[in-house]
Order: structure tokens, then C-alpha cells, then sequence
């Protein structure tokens, strides 16, 4: 049914055709459809709207390689600058001890000898916070000044100094602040105690201490290169902000080891660090964790860049979940990221720790990656309907505006008078219309010529009818009846052509009008005339008109 | 056709007017517009702004598309000298922060360049009258503008060491009422010296210093106020008046016989090892005080701390210094701006404000929080120094006259030149006192005030 009247549509349309305005319609629109698709493919071709996950994971690489590449370098200089704070508070304090005639092992034994030393390796730790690349630096010795109380097993003597400003440089001013270690020594360098000092470390529930002692004794022919490490985040007791923490072992000159060093980096100092530098993805944060198999152990990192979160309250590890097109999902308790991973190279062979692995991650919420990896293809796409939209609208409005004159102009030529046209905006259109009406006028003055001509000629049927009728009648008495029955008689013995001759004199034809009706020369009208007049019986032209008029008298 | 193109015309117009109505805020939750923040609520404090900094971010600043990032965490002064640093343009100077925190004094600094947002721009009169009258005038300056927004506030008050006063007390009679006055307290240094040093005869001159301000400056400024004068003339300091000679007389004895500590630091480090009995500092500091004594051998002890209001000079008039800064926007994009405005709104609504005075000790700027939350807290605060302090604090709110320092732009340099110069004269005399050639009041003054 419906294909019928579709059939029957067409059929109608292809008939009659079709109008201005759809043509001009369907042109823009192909226009327009044309030029949106163009460009959308040139967007594409030229991937400025994204192909999605590709651009995603491309952009990704690329920071997390900078990245990687960043932290490894800032964390084996970081190693190397530990090691040499070892080595130069080793020398000092293998003087002290000298100095004062014990050995290394002896030290625990004369609490009173630790605020001396401390003293005489201050000037290090100022040293070192000044000038690299730390949030603090720190000096923890096996040894306590209260060596006799219960609690001596988990008091440590050291000093810690803290920059306020982690990123500070020496051109700005580096303050430094005095978490732990001896007050007086503090006053003496003019460094200001933070609100949670402490004289003494107290190191219970933080292993890293005993941990990097013990392997340090277990192993006295590696060199410090191979025995520094790093911990997991960690918050030294009673202080309020957390940090990696670079341990290096002191080893006095007689093997012994007597304490770790080290340097702080702080919550604060990764984050201005490490946040991820290109801004395309506002919620792109970094972490840096230890990892095991492809879980990374987010609740002992440190995180950068997402600001929504603080790596001090992340509370649960990211569990690997699944992949997609080369980017890795994660999940953390009821939350779920995603991004890349890459391993980080902390230790270097042979190291008792080289089998520890850390990570480096660029992450964001699942949500907003998946945001991400569609692209701009939704974007483009409503950019493109939008676009066709305005263009469908404006190829209607504007075939509308254009084609309105013209349909007026076309409905104008059906006005009866020329003063009731609309002026037109067309020079074309308006051309037209002078010319059909140039045209109207010619026909119109050739048509009256034409009435003229009939009125004329209808003129002249009417007088010879009368001259004919008057002659027939005057000619009717004279008229001997036996002639005239012979002539009716013999009427019929006419041929076709003495016939037509005989019925144009009837019509009141001359002869040279009957010449050139019948396309005769004037012998042979002569030839015929003699014949109608031999076998009609009559003499001349003017008795057989005379019957003529006669005959057609009375047939009226 | 006119119609149809007047009515689609008229569609678009309300469509855009509807959009605009809803769409105010400059605001995008998908794209969230970071504000770099400084402050100088160290220490114990951090963690409270810290944890009211997440908070935001993580509720009303991801509903909005805000980010509070804090990229620098110091002391007062460290703060200033940065923001010095970026006032006068120097080489070298950080990034402007988008939000700091601050004083008027640093703000005049910044006003003189144009970089501060008038905050009367984000907040209506509504708005701002609910909050502490006084507050709010100490961030208006001489244009009208408010160019720092109350955040929370404090004043002086006399931290004592109460175990050892007590101690002290019960050995030689030494009264706490004595505590005061400053001449009371001048009296009781002399005292709390003298004693201890009898303590160990073998030794002499190791006596115990008794009191420390965190500012000598201060201490001046008040003195004056307190005498009925002032220690400025228009823009500049104004010491030769007897209100300043009478003021440094009560100073500068006790600072040469050692009974008043002359320290390049807060007076509170010098609690924490129990080399001083009390201090004048900020209210705010409560928390730096903690409650135990590390001495030099390493003994803790356990101790408590009373919290008496600001001692006043004799026949002088009950008057403190009201302290704490605000915070102050940089000059920035409307989005910015807009979003610190909204920042500093939610963090000083009355809900914020009291959980960051119940972890600081510092006090809430808005009228409800002052006072109809205040008693509340004070009933069910657990930290009990905290509570001793507000308490104090509030007490001294009910019978002591306020006045906050002048903004005029070179305040700071003033100050701290006064104040390293008295620091540096006092520990001269207190050389000369420990080496027999001691110099009388009147003649370290005339020496003091020469050019």
C-alpha cells in the first residue's frame, strides 16, 4: 500500500516536477552536509579531536616516561648525596670517638658524649638541608642519653632538621626547623624547634631503624653503596607530616655500626615535584609506591597531582584489576583509577635490597579516564548534529528568503495588469516580465488587425449577398423558364472542376481571384468557362449568374 | 516568514537567558580551576587545616570545581618575608599564591602594587555582618576595601608553667597574683633568679631566667596602650615619650639581672625545656606548648600550664593586642577569585571555624560561633589546654579593651628593626651585668635612643 503511493508520489512528482524552493533546499542541504563532514573528517584526520583511548595511553606514556626518567635521576642523585653525608659524619665522629678515646661500640655507654657529638655533626645536616634536594635530613644514633630507663630500647638519640619550605632553595632563604635532637644545640645554631620537638627519636612500631642496622651488620663488606635504603612512607612518631626516608648505615673505621643517616623526602616535597606537569587531565595525580606483582601498595607511597587526594589519607592499596588497550585499572576499596605503570629502579645490584620493587604510577579516577578515553568523539558528534542543525535551518530560511521575490514575481505574471506586479528584485526576473510583456502588447495589436480585416471582409460578403439577392430578384421575371430548367438540368453534367469554377462565381469570386484560388492560368478558366457556358446553355458570365442568383433564391 | 524568524530569534534569546540564570557561577565541576594556597598554620595546626583543606576539596570544591592546593606551610615570619619578596618584585621571588594568609601590614605592601581583590566585591553587607564587627574593620583599609578576611583570631595572654610556679611558689612565698603586672612579674624574675642560683652555691650567676616574651615589640606597643599613649607618631615609631621610658625601665632590669629571657625564637622552646616559668605569646600557641619539660639530661617530666590573662603595667588600663591575620586573595581571574571567595566563605562558616578553634585554640570569627557556639565548645572541648585557654581568652574578651597593630606599609620593617635592636642591646646588658660594669636604666635608655 504504502509502496503504491509511494510509486504514485513520484510518479506525480517526476509529472509535474518539482518546486524552486525544494531544489534550492535539497542543494544547500547537500551543501551543508557536505562541508560538516569534511570537516569533522579533517578534525580527525589531523587527530585534533582524539581518537580516545589511544590519545589517552599516548599522552600517558609520554608523561610517565618523563616522569620515571625524573625520579630516577632525582633518586639515585638523592642515594648518592646520603652516602656522602654518611662517609662525612663517619669521619667525624671516628674523630670524636678518637678524641675521646672510646671506640664506636663504646658510645652507647657515655650518654653524656651524645649531645657533644651531635654537636659536631649539626653543621652536616644544615649543610645538607640547605643545599639538596630534601625535605629534611636526619642523624639517628644506637644510643640514648637516659640509657638506664625502661623505655631506653626504643629512645634513640639524632637530630632531625626539617625545611619548612620543602622546595626552597638557598637564593630564597631555606628556613630550618629542629624536630628532634638536643635543644641546646638548636640555640646554639639559631634553628627554631617545631611545635612537635622532641629530644630523642622514639622509634617504636617503625622498623626501618632496626631493619637497616641489622642488615648493615649482617652484611660489613658491602659498601654503603650497596646499603642505603629506602623506606615506605612513613610518619616519625609524633610528627605531622610523612615522607620517604633515605637510611644510610654509619660504619665507624672499626666495622662498627653506630647509627643511620639520611635525608627526608617529604609529603610536600614530592608533591611539588612529581605532580604531572601537562595539565591536560586535571585529576592526573602520580604515585609512587612500593609494588607487589602488579598491585601497588598505594597506603605506603606517595601521591602528587590529584588534589581531591591526600597521601597521607589513603587508606587502601590498589589491587589490579583488568587492562584495556594497554591501560591498567586498579581498585582501592570502593574506589576504582586507572592509568600506567612503570617499575622503578631504587637499588642497584647487589644490593641485600635489590629485590624490592617500587612503581611509579599515573593514575586518575576510572570514571573520569573512561571520560577521557571516549575522546571528543561525543563532543564531535554534537558538534556535527549541532552544526547540521543550524545549516538544515538556515538552508530553509535562506532558500525561503531567496526564492520569495521570484514566487511572487511568478505569481505577478498572472495579474491581468502590468501596474499590479510587485516590483522584483531580479534584474533577470524583471527582464522577463518586460519582455512578455512586450510580447502581450504585439500579439494584442496583430489581433485587432485581424477583427478589422474580418469586420471588413464580412462588410463586403454582406453587400454582394445584397447585390446578389437584388439582381436575382430583378432578373427572375426575365428569365425564360425553359432555359433556366435546362440550365438547372444540366447542373449536374458539370465536371468536379467546371464545378468548383461554377460554385466560386456563385460565391461571388472574379475570375482573377478563382485564377489564384485554384491555381489555374486564365486559358484554362476560359477553357472551362466555355463549357459550363456550352453545356449550362447560357452565353456569358452574366446570364449564368443571373441563373445562379436565381437558383440560390429559391433555394432559400 | 518575518514572524517565524522574530519567534525563533525570541526562543534563543530566552533559551540563552535561562542558561545564563542558571549557569552564575564562573564555575565548572569537570574542569576545576586550582588555587595555590600559602598559610602558616604549622605544627599540630597543619593537620587541622590540612584535614579541613580535604574536606573542602573532597565535598563543596569537587561539587564546584575547586581545588585548594598548598604548596607552602610556614612560620609567620618566613611567610611574610616571601610575600615581601613578591610584593617588591624581587628576583628570584616565588609565584604569588592565589590565597595566603597574612597580616595587614603585608597587605599594605601588596595594596600599593593593585594585587589584592577587595573582598566587598564577593560578599554582600549581609554577608559580612555576620561576622565579629571588629574583625572585619582590621581587614578594611583606608579605601574601604577589605583586603583580608578574618579567619580566626587571637590575643596575648601569660603562659605559666604551673608545676614549676608552683614549685617556685611554695619555696619562697612568690605569689601568682603577682603575675599580673609586669612589674609584678619583673619582681618575681628577680626572685625565681636569685633562688635558683642560690640552689647551687658553688656556681655562681646560674640562676634561671623567670619570663620571655615572643615579642619585645609587642610587649612595648601594649605597654603603651596600656599607659593611655601609643608608640607611634603618624607612620613612624615614636620612643622618646615617658611612656616608653617607663616601659623600657621595667624591662630593662630584670633582662641585665637575667631574670627575663632575651631569646631569638618562640618563648615556647624554652618552656619545652623548662628554662623559663611563663611567657606572653599568642593564644594561638597553646599547642606548641605541649605538657611535658625535656631537660638537658633527658629527663621528661609531666607538666601543667595555667593560662592568666595578659598581664597589664601598674595603673595602666586593661588592653591586649588583637592578633591573627586572614587570608587575602591575589588578584586574579573572575574564576579565581570567585572560587577563593567561595573557599574562604565555607571555611569560615561557623561549622569550619569552631572545628578548626576546638584543634587550635585560636577563636571563631563569626558572631554565632563566638557566641553561641563558643560555650557549647567550652563544655564538651576534650583537650583540656585548650579548653583553659578559650576560657582565658573569653574572659579577657568580658573586661579587656582590644586594639589591633597599624597597616601602614612600612609597620613590619619597623617593628622587627625595634625589635632586633632591643634584643641586641638587652643581651649587651645583660654581658655587662655578668662582667660587673652594669649600666642604670636611664643611661641604657639615652644610650639606646641615640641615632
Amino acid at each position: 500500500m504504502l509502496k503504491q503511493a509511494l510509486t504514485l508520489w513520484k510518479k506525480e512528482r517526476t509529472k509535474k516536477g518539482t518546486t524552486l524552493r525544494r531544489r534550492l533546499q535539497s542543494f544547500f542541504l547537500s551543501v551543508s552536509l557536505s562541508l560538516v563532514l569534511l570537516f569533522a573528517l579533517l578534525l580527525i584526520v589531523f587527530g585534533i579531536t582524539g581518537t580516545g583511548e589511544s590519545t589517552v595511553h599516548g599522552h600517558l606514556e609520554t608523561e610517565l616516561f618523563g616522569l620515571v626518567e625524573t625520579i630516577n635521576d632525582d633518586f639515585g642523585r638523592a642515594a648518592l648525596g646520603g652516602i656522602s653525608i654518611a662517609e662525612d659524619l663517619t669521619l667525624r665522629s671516628d674523630h670524636f670517638f678518637a678524641q675521646q678515646q672510646i671506640t664506636a661500640a663504646q658510645l652507647p655507654d657515655h650518654p653524656e658524649l651524645l649531645e657533644p657529638l651531635l654537636a659536631a655533626q649539626i653543621q652536616t645536616l644544615i649543610s645538607t638541608v640547605r643545599n639538596r634536594y630534601c625535605g629534611g635530613a636526619f642523624v639517628l644514633l644506637d644510643a640514648t642519653v637516659q640509657p638506664d630507663t625502661s623505655d631506653a630500647d626504643r629512645a634513640k638519640a639524632g637530630i632531625f632538621l626539617k625545611k619548612t619550605l620543602p622546595t626552597a632553595t638557598d637564593i630564597v632563604g631555606v628556613d630550618i626547623h629542629y624536630l628532634r635532637g638536643p635543644a641546646q644545640i638548636a640555640r646554639d645554631h639559631g634553628i627554631m624547634l617545631i611545635g612537635q620537638w622532641r629530644m630523642e627519636y622514639d622509634i617504636e612500631g617503625q622498623e626501618f631503624f632496626t631493619h637497616v642496622m641489622e642488615i648493615a651488620r649482617q652484611n660489613p663488606d658491602l659498601p654503603l653503596s650497596r646499603l642505603y635504603y629506602w623506606t615506605p612512607r612513613v610518619t616519625l612518631k609524633g610528627n605531622s607530616e610523612s615522607g620517604f626516608l633515605l637510611c644510610v648505615p654509619l660504619r665507624s673505621n672499626d666495622g662498627t655500626v653506630f647509627g643511620l643517616c639520611g635525608i627526608e623526602i617529604s609529603d610536600r616535597l614530592f608533591k611539588s615535584f612529581y605532580t604531572p606537569k601537562s595539565g591536560v587531565y586535571e585529576n592526573l595525580f602520580t604515585l609512587m609506591a612500593p609494588s607487589s606483582g602488579s598491585d601497588l601498595l598505594a597506603t605506603e607511597g606517595l601521591i602528587a597531582g590529584n588534589y581531591y587526594l591526600t597521601g597521607s589519607r589513603w587508606t587502601e592499596n590498589l589491587l589490579s584489576v583488568d587492562t584495556s588497550k594497554g591501560l591498567l585499572y586498579f581498585s582501592a576499596g570502593q574506589d576504582d583509577y586507572g592509568g600506567l605503570t612503570a617499575a622503578l629502579r631504587l637499588y642497584p645490584e647487589g644490593s641485600p635490597y635489590s629485590e624490592a620493587s617500587w612503581a611509579v604510577a599515573l593514575l586518575m579516577p576510572r570514571a573520569l579516564l573512561d571520560d577521557a578515553a571516549k575522546g571528543n568523539v561525543v563532543v564531535l558528534i554534537c558538534i556535527v548534529l549541532v552544526l547540521l542543525a543550524l545549516s538544515s535551518v538556515a538552508s530553509i530560511l535562506i532558500s525561503r528568503r531567496y526564492l520569495h521575490p521570484v514566487t511572487e514575481a511568478l505569481q505577478s505574471i498572472r495579474q491581468p495588469s502590468a501596474d499590479e506586479r510587485k516590483a522584483v528584485p531580479y534584474v533577470e526576473i524583471s527582464d522577463l516580465l518586460d519582455f512578455l510583456e512586450e510580447k502581450d502588447r504585439g500579439h494584442e495589436e496583430a489581433l485587432r488587425e485581424r477583427e478589422e480585416d474580418r469586420q471588413q471582409l464580412l462588410g463586403q460578403y454582406e453587400q454582394a449577398q445584397r447585390e446578389l439577392s437584388r439582381l436575382a430578384y430583378s432578373r427572375k421575371t426575365e428569365v425564360d423558364p425553359d432555359l433556366y430548367q435546362q440550365f438547372l438540368n444540366h447542373l449536374s453534367t458539370l465536371t468536379p472542376t467546371e464545378r468548383e469554377v461554377f460554385d466560386l462565381y456563385l460565391a461571388g469570386k472574379h475570375a482573377k481571384e478563382i485564377l489564384e484560388i485554384l491555381s489555374i492560368k486564365e486559358n484554362t478558366l476560359k477553357y472551362h468557362n466555355k463549357n459550363i457556358y456550352s453545356k449550362l446553355g447560357v452565353t456569358s458570365r452574366k446570364e449564368l449568374l443571373r441563373y445562379a442568383a436565381l437558383m440560390q433564391q429559391e433555394s432559400k | 516568514m518575518k514572524r517565524l524568524l522574530t519567534l525563533l530569534l525570541l526562543a534563543i534569546f530566552t533559551l540563552a537567558l535561562l542558561v545564563g540564570c542558571a549557569e552564575r557561577s564562573p564555575l565548572d565541576p569537570k574542569n576545576p580551576v586550582t588555587l595555590s594556597m600559602w598559610h602558616n598554620y604549622g605544627g599540630d595546626m597543619q593537620s587541622s587545616m590540612d584535614m579541613l583543606i580535604d574536606q573542602f576539596n573532597s565535598t563543596v570544591g569537587k561539587e564546584q570545581g575547586i581545588v585548594i592546593d598548598v604548596t607552602a606551610i610556614s612560620s609567620s615570619s618566613e611567610l611574610n618575608k616571601n610575600l615581601t619578596m613578591i610584593a617588591n618584585g624581587d628576583p628570584g621571588a616565588p609565584a604569588m599564591p592565589d590565597i595566603f594568609t597574612g597580616y595587614p601590614k603585608v597587605a599594605a605592601q601588596f595594596l600599593e602594587k593593585d594585587l589584592l581583590v577587595d573582598l566587598k566585591d564577593y560578599f554582600t553587607d549581609t554577608e559580612l555582618s555576620q561576622y565579629v564587627d571588629a574583625f572585619v574593620a582590621e581587614g578594611i583599609f583606608p579605601d574601604g576595601g577589605l583586603y583580608v578576611f578574618p579567619i580566626a583570631k587571637s590575643t596575648e595572654v601569660l603562659y605559666v608553667n604551673k608545676t614549676l610556679f608552683d614549685r617556685f611558689a611554695k619555696a619562697t612565698g612568690a605569689s601568682v597574683e603577682q603575675l599580673s603586672t609586669f612589674e609584678g612579674l619583673a619582681d618575681l624574675s628577680r626572685l625565681y633568679y636569685q633562688w635558683t642560683d642560690s640552689q647551687t652555691p658553688d656556681v655562681p650567676n646560674d640562676g634561671k631566667q623567670f619570663y620571655a616574651a615572643d615579642s619585645w615589640f609587642n610587649f612595648t606597643e601594649v605597654g603603651a596602650v596600656q599607659k593611655g599613649g601609643s608608640l607611634f607618631a603618624g607612620e613612624a615609631l615614636d620612643l622618646d615619650s615617658d611612656f616608653f621610658r617607663s616601659i623600657f625601665e621595667t624591662l630593662y632590669i630584670p633582662a641585665a639581672e637575667g631574670g627575663f629571657s632575651i631569646y631569638d625564637g618562640y618563648s615556647s622552646d624554652l618552656s619545652k625545656t623548662g628554662d623559663i616559668i611563663c611567657s606572653t605569646g599568642s593564644s594561638a600557641g597553646i599547642l606548641f606548648y605541649g605538657d611535658t619539660i625535656t631537660y638537658r639530661d633527658g629527663t621528661v617530666e609531666t607538666v601543667d600550664y595555667s593560662i592568666l590573662p595578659y598581664p597589664v603595667f601598674e595603673g595602666g588600663t586593661k588592653t591586649a593586642l588583637q592578633r591573627g591575620g586572614g587570608l587575602m586573595v591575589a588578584k586574579s581571574t573572575e574564576q579565581k577569585e570567585y572560587a577563593a571567595c567561595l573557599f574562604i566563605q565555607w571555611l569560615t562558616a561557623p561549622e569550619q571555624n569552631m572545628q578548626f578553634i576546638a584543634e587550635t585554640g585560636y577563636l571563631p570569627v563569626t558572631k554565632q560561633a563566638f557566641e553561641e557556639d563558643m560555650p557549647v565548645l567550652l563544655d564538651t572541648l576534650e583537650d583540656l589546654r585548650i579548653r583553659e585557654m578559650l576560657t582565658s581568652v573569653l574572659s579577657m574578651y568580658d573586661s579587656y579593651t582590644f586594639f589591633t597593630a597599624p597597616n601602614y606599609s612600612d609597620f613590619d620593617t619597623q617593628s622587627s628593626t625595634f625589635e632586633q635592636d632591643l634584643k641586641a642591646f638587652l643581651t649587651e646588658a645583660r654581658s655587662r651585668y655578668l662582667s660587673g660594669v652594669p649600666q642604670t636604666a636611664a643611661d641604657a635608655l639615652t644610650e639606646f635612643l641615640q641615632p
